[in-house]
C-alpha cells in the first residue's frame, strides 16, 4: 500500500525522540537557588519521571496497537465490549497515582507558601509599565528601573528575604526562573512571600504576565550576596537614594 | 409511510438553488457545512497570524513586526483559533452529524439553527474588523485581564468590537447548545435509546450543557467588562472597590470549561475513528459516557488553577479537583486502547490523525497534571511551558481530530473521497511539523521564556530551540497547503465514492452520500450502538444462507 511508511514507523519514531528528549527537557531545568526552589524542583522531578513512565507505557500501547493488531484479512476481530476487572484497574492506578502527587504537591506547597515572622530583610515591590521599584523596607534604599536599565535587587544569603509585590498600573507577573518561582502583582491585591536564598550569583528576573508594548523588556536582576557584603551595600545605598544598575536582560 | 414527506414540503421558488438558497437555508447539513467551511476560513486566518508569530521569533532581537502588531496578532490568532474555529468547528460537524446518527430528518428548532450560524459570523467579523479601528485590533490576548483591557489603557474601539463581537459568538454557543440538547433528547428515531446512540452523540451533549453552564459567566464578564469600558461602572476598578481578581474568576469559570468544549466533541471524533477501523465496537461504551460527563463536571470546580500565582486561590482544592480530571480521562485513554486491542486495524488517513491527536493529547495531558500542582505551576505559569501544554492540547489534540474528522466524513459531506496517499503525506507534515514547533517550547519555558513578548534576547539555546519551532511551523504550513491543494484535486477528479466507504457503524453511513434533505428514505432497525454495522452482518448472514 502506497505511504505506508507513513504508519507504524513514523509514529513510532516521533514517540521514541519524544520520550528520549522530554529527559533533556527536565535537564534544562534551573536546579532552584533558594531552600523553597529546591523543594520545587524535586516535585518538577518526581512528575517528569512519572509523567515519562506514562508516556512510554500507554503512547507505547497507542503507537503498538495500530501495528501489532493491523488489519490482516477479511475475517471480523472478536466483537467484545468491556472488561470490568481491567476497567477497575485503569481506574484505580490513576487515582493512587495522583493521590500520591497531590500529597507531595501540598506538602511542598505549604512549605513555599509559608511566611516566616522574622524575616531577616523585607523588600517592597511595585511593578509598574514597564519596570520595577524596590524599595528596602525601614530604610531610605530604593531602587527604580527602566525598560533600557533594568533594576537589580540585592539580597543576603542564607537568610529570609520577605518580598511584598503590588502593581501601579496592570498586572504583572514577578518571576525568578532561576528560583523556580512568580507571583502575580495585580492592582488592589498585596502578595507577599519569602525567599531564603542558598546559592550565591545573579539571577535574572522577567515579568510574565503581558503588561503592554515594553513587556518584553521589564527584566530585572536578583543578585544574592554573602550577609556581610549586603549590609554594607545597604550602608552605601542610604546615602544615595536611587541607584540605577544595569542588570542582565 | 402517511402524510406528507418532508420532500414535498414547499420551498420558496428563491431558495431552491444558488447562493440564495444557502443563505436562507435552515437545513442542519447546510448550516453544519457553512460553519465548518467558516471555521476553516478563520483557521487559515489565524495560522497565517501565526506564522506571523513564527516569523517574528524565528531569531532574536528580530524586529520583523512592531511590539503593538505581536499585541493584536497574538490576541486574535487566540481568540480566532478559541472561538473562531476549533468551537465552531465542532457545532458545525455536530449539525451535520448529530441528526443522523440519531435517525432525525433535521435538527429541533431549525430557524434557531440558522440564526446561531449567522450571529456566529457577525460576531467573528466584528472582532476582526477591529483592525481596521483607529488603533487597531484588540491588543490585550484573547483572556482581556483588566485592568489591561480597560478603558485607560486600552481606549481604542478595537477592544470594544473585541467584546462585542465575542459575545455575540457566545450567544450563538448557548443557543446551538439548546437545539443540540433538545433534539437528541426528543428527535431520536424509533429504537434509538439513550444508551444506543453514538458517542460522538453523547460527546456532544456533554459540551453542550458544559456550554449552557460555562458560557452565561463569559457573557457576564464581558458585560460587566463592557460597563466599565463605556458606561461608567467601576466593577474591575480597585480604586473605587471593585477587583480586577473577580474577572479573572469569572473569565476562567467559563475558561477552563472551555477547555473540555473545545476537546469532548473531539474525544467523539476520536472514538468514532478507533471504533471504525479497529472493526470493533466502542470498548468499555458506558464508561466512555460517564467519563465524559465527570470530566464536564469536574472541570466546573478548577477555574482556579489558572490563578495558582495570583496568590488569591492557595486552597489546595483546586489542586486536587485538577488532579482528579486525569482519572476518566485516563478512562477514556484505556477505552480508545482497548477499543483497538485484538482489533483488524487500517491505517487509513482519518485513522492516522486519530492515533497521532492519541499521542500528542497524552503529552499534553500529562504536561497539563504537572502544571495542575502549584509548586510546578510557580514556574511553569505564563512560561512558554504552558503555550506548548496548551497547543498539545487544542494544536495536537483538537486540530488533529478536526483532519481525522475531515478525512472520515468528507465522503458522507461531499460525496467525495480524498487521496488517501495525499493524506498520509499531509499527516506527516502535520504531525512532525506539530511536535517541531512545540516540543522546543517546553524547553524554552523551563529555561525561563515567558509567553507574549515580542523578542528576547540572545540567551543559550534560545536562538535556535526557536529557530526549530519556526521550521515546525513552516511544515505545518505546507502540510495545510497539501491539504487544500488534495480537497481541490479531488473534487475536480469526483472518483466514484459508495455511500459507506470505510465500513462504518453508525446511521450516518446508512443513508446516501450526500444524504437527502430529509436525510433517510428508510432506517435500518437499531438494536443496538451499531445499526449499520447490524445491517451489514444481518445482509452477510441471509447472503449466505442463499
Amino acid at each position: 500500500m502506497k505511504g505506508r511508511w507513513i504508519g507504524s514507523p513514523g509514529l513510532a519514531t516521533v514517540f521514541v525522540v519524544t520520550l528520549g528528549l522530554g529527559g533533556c527537557g527536565w535537564a534544562s531545568l534551573p536546579s532552584g537557588a533558594t531552600s523553597q526552589a529546591e523543594l520545587m524542583h524535586r516535585d518538577w522531578t518526581v512528575f517528569t519521571i512519572a509523567g515519562l513512565c506514562v508516556f512510554a507505557i500507554v503512547g507505547g500501547l497507542i503507537v503498538g496497537s495500530p501495528f501489532v493488531w493491523r488489519r490482516r484479512g477479511e475475517a471480523l476481530p472478536p466483537q467484545f465490549r468491556r472488561n470490568v476487572p481491567i476497567e477497575i484497574i485503569t481506574t484505580v492506578i490513576p487515582l493512587i497515582m495522583i493521590a500520591l502527587l497531590f500529597v507531595l504537591t501540598y506538602r511542598v506547597e505549604s512549605v513555599v507558601e509559608r511566611l516566616s515572622p522574622s524575616p531577616s530583610t523585607i523588600v517592597d515591590v511595585v511593578g509598574f509599565r514597564w519596570s520595577w521599584r524596590f524599595q528596602y523596607s525601614g530604610t531610605s534604599v530604593q531602587v527604580i528601573g527602566t525598560p533600557k536599565q533594568p533594576p537589580e535587587m540585592v539580597i543576603p544569603l542564607g537568610r529570609t528575604t520577605r518580598i511584598n509585590l503590588e502593581s501601579a498600573d496592570v498586572n504583572h507577573a514577578f518571576w525568578v526562573p532561576g528560583f523556580l518561582f512568580k507571583r502575580d502583582a495585580i492592582p488592589g491585591v498585596h502578595n507577599s512571600f519569602d525567599w531564603h536564598p542558598d546559592h550565591l550569583g545573579v539571577f535574572v528576573g522577567r515579568c510574565a504576565e503581558f503588561c503592554g508594548l515594553e513587556h518584553a523588556f521589564m527584566t530585572f536582576a536578583v543578585r544574592v550576596v554573602p550577609p556581610d557584603e549586603f549590609e554594607r551595600w545597604l550602608r552605601q545605598h542610604e546615602t544615595r537614594p536611587t541607584a540605577y544598575r544595569q542588570g542582565p536582560r | 409511510m402517511s402524510g406528507v414527506s418532508t420532500r414535498d414540503l414547499p420551498v420558496p421558488a428563491l431558495a431552491r438553488t444558488g447562493l440564495l438558497s444557502w443563505i436562507a437555508t435552515t437545513d442542519h447539513k447546510r448550516i453544519g457545512i457553512m460553519y465548518m467551511v467558516t471555521a476553516f476560513a478563520f483557521f487559515f486566518v489565524a495560522g497565517i497570524m501565526a506564522m506571523l508569530i513564527r516569523a517574528q521569533l524565528a531569531q532574536p532581537n528580530q524586529s520583523i513586526v512592531t511590539s503593538h502588531t505581536y499585541s493584536q496578532l497574538f490576541t486574535l490568532h487566540g481568540t480566532a483559533m478559541i472561538f473562531f474555529f476549533v468551537v465552531p468547528f465542532a457545532f458545525g460537524l455536530a449539525n451535520f452529524l448529530v441528526p443522523l446518527q440519531i435517525g432525525a430528518p433535521d435538527m429541533a428548532f431549525p430557524r434557531l439553527n440558522a440564526f446561531t450560524y449567522w450571529i456566529f459570523l457577525l460576531g467573528a467579523l466584528t472582532v476582526m474588523s477591529g483592525a481596521a479601528t483607529n488603533g487597531g485590533a484588540a491588543a490585550s490576548g484573547w483572556f482581556a485581564y483588566v485592568p489591561l483591557s480597560g478603558i485607560k489603557i486600552s481606549s481604542g474601539l478595537g477592544q470594544d468590537f473585541w467584546i462585542l463581537g465575542i459575545l455575540m459568538a457566545s450567544i450563538s454557543s448557548i443557543l446551538t447548545s439548546i437545539n443540540l440538547i433538545t433534539t437528541v433528547f426528543i428527535y431520536r428515531a424509533p429504537g434509538m435509546t439513550m444508551w444506543r446512540i453514538p458517542i460522538f452523540t453523547w460527546e456532544m451533549v456533554a459540551t453542550a450543557l458544559l456550554v449552557l453552564m460555562a458560557f452565561p459567566a463569559l457573557t457576564a464578564d464581558l458585560g460587566m467588562l463592557l460597563i466599565d469600558r463605556r458606561f461608567g461602572g467601576h466593577f474591575f476598578d480597585p480604586a473605587a472597590g471593585g477587583s480586577a481578581v473577580l474577572y479573572q474568576h469569572l473569565f476562567w469559570f467559563f475558561g477552563h470549561p472551555e477547555v473540555y468544549i473545545m476537546i469532548l466533541p473531539y474525544f467523539g471524533v476520536v472514538t468514532e475513528i478507533v471504533s471504525t477501523f479497529s472493526r470493533k465496537p466502542v470498548f468499555g461504551y458506558v464508561g466512555m459516557v460517564l467519563a465524559a460527563f465527570a470530566i464536564a463536571g469536574l472541570s466546573m470546580g478548577v477555574w482556579a488553577h489558572h490563578m495558582f500565582t495570583t496568590g488569591a486561590v492557595s486552597d489546595p482544592f483546586f489542586s486536587a479537583v485538577s488532579f482528579l480530571i486525569a482519572v476518566p480521562t485516563g478512562i477514556k485513554f484505556f477505552n480508545w486502547i482497548g477499543t483497538m486491542w485484538r482489533g483488524s486495524i487500517s491505517l487509513t488517513t482519518p485513522m492516522l490523525f486519530a492515533v497521532g491527536f492519541l499521542l500528542n493529547f497524552l503529552n499534553g495531558g500529562i504536561t497539563g497534571v504537572m502544571v495542575a500542582s502549584p509548586p510546578i505551576d510557580f514556574h511553569a505559569e505564563d512560561s512558554y511551558f504552558l503555550v506548548s501544554h496548551f497547543h498539545y492540547v487544542i494544536g495536537g489534540g483538537s486540530l488533529f481530530a478536526i483532519f481525522a474528522a475531515l478525512f472520515f466524513w468528507f465522503p458522507k459531506i461531499f460525496g467525495v473521497k480524498l487521496n488517501e496517499y495525499w493524506g498520509k503525506v499531509c499527516f506527516a507534515f502535520e504531525f512532525i511539523g506539530f511536535n517541531l514547533t512545540f516540543f522546543p517550547m517546553y524547553f524554552l519555558g523551563v529555561m525561563g521564556m515567558p509567553r507574549r513578548v515580542y523578542t528576547y534576547p540572545n540567551l543559550p539555546g534560545w536562538g535556535s530551540l526557536n529557530a526549530l519551532a519556526t521550521l515546525g511551523a513552516a511544515i505545518m504550513a505546507v502540510g495545510v497547503i497539501i491539504f487544500v491543494v488534495n480537497v481541490i484535486v479531488s473534487a475536480i477528479r469526483r472518483a466514484p465514492v459508495p455511500d459507506d466507504p470505510w465500513g462504518g457503524f453508525t446511521l450516518e453511513w446508512a443513508t446516501t452520500s450526500p444524504p437527502p434533505a430529509h436525510n433517510f428514505d428508510r432506517l435500518p432497525p437499531i438494536r443496538s450502538e451499531r445499526p449499520v454495522f447490524d445491517l451489514r452482518q444481518s445482509d452477510l448472514g441471509s447472503q449466505r444462507k442463499r
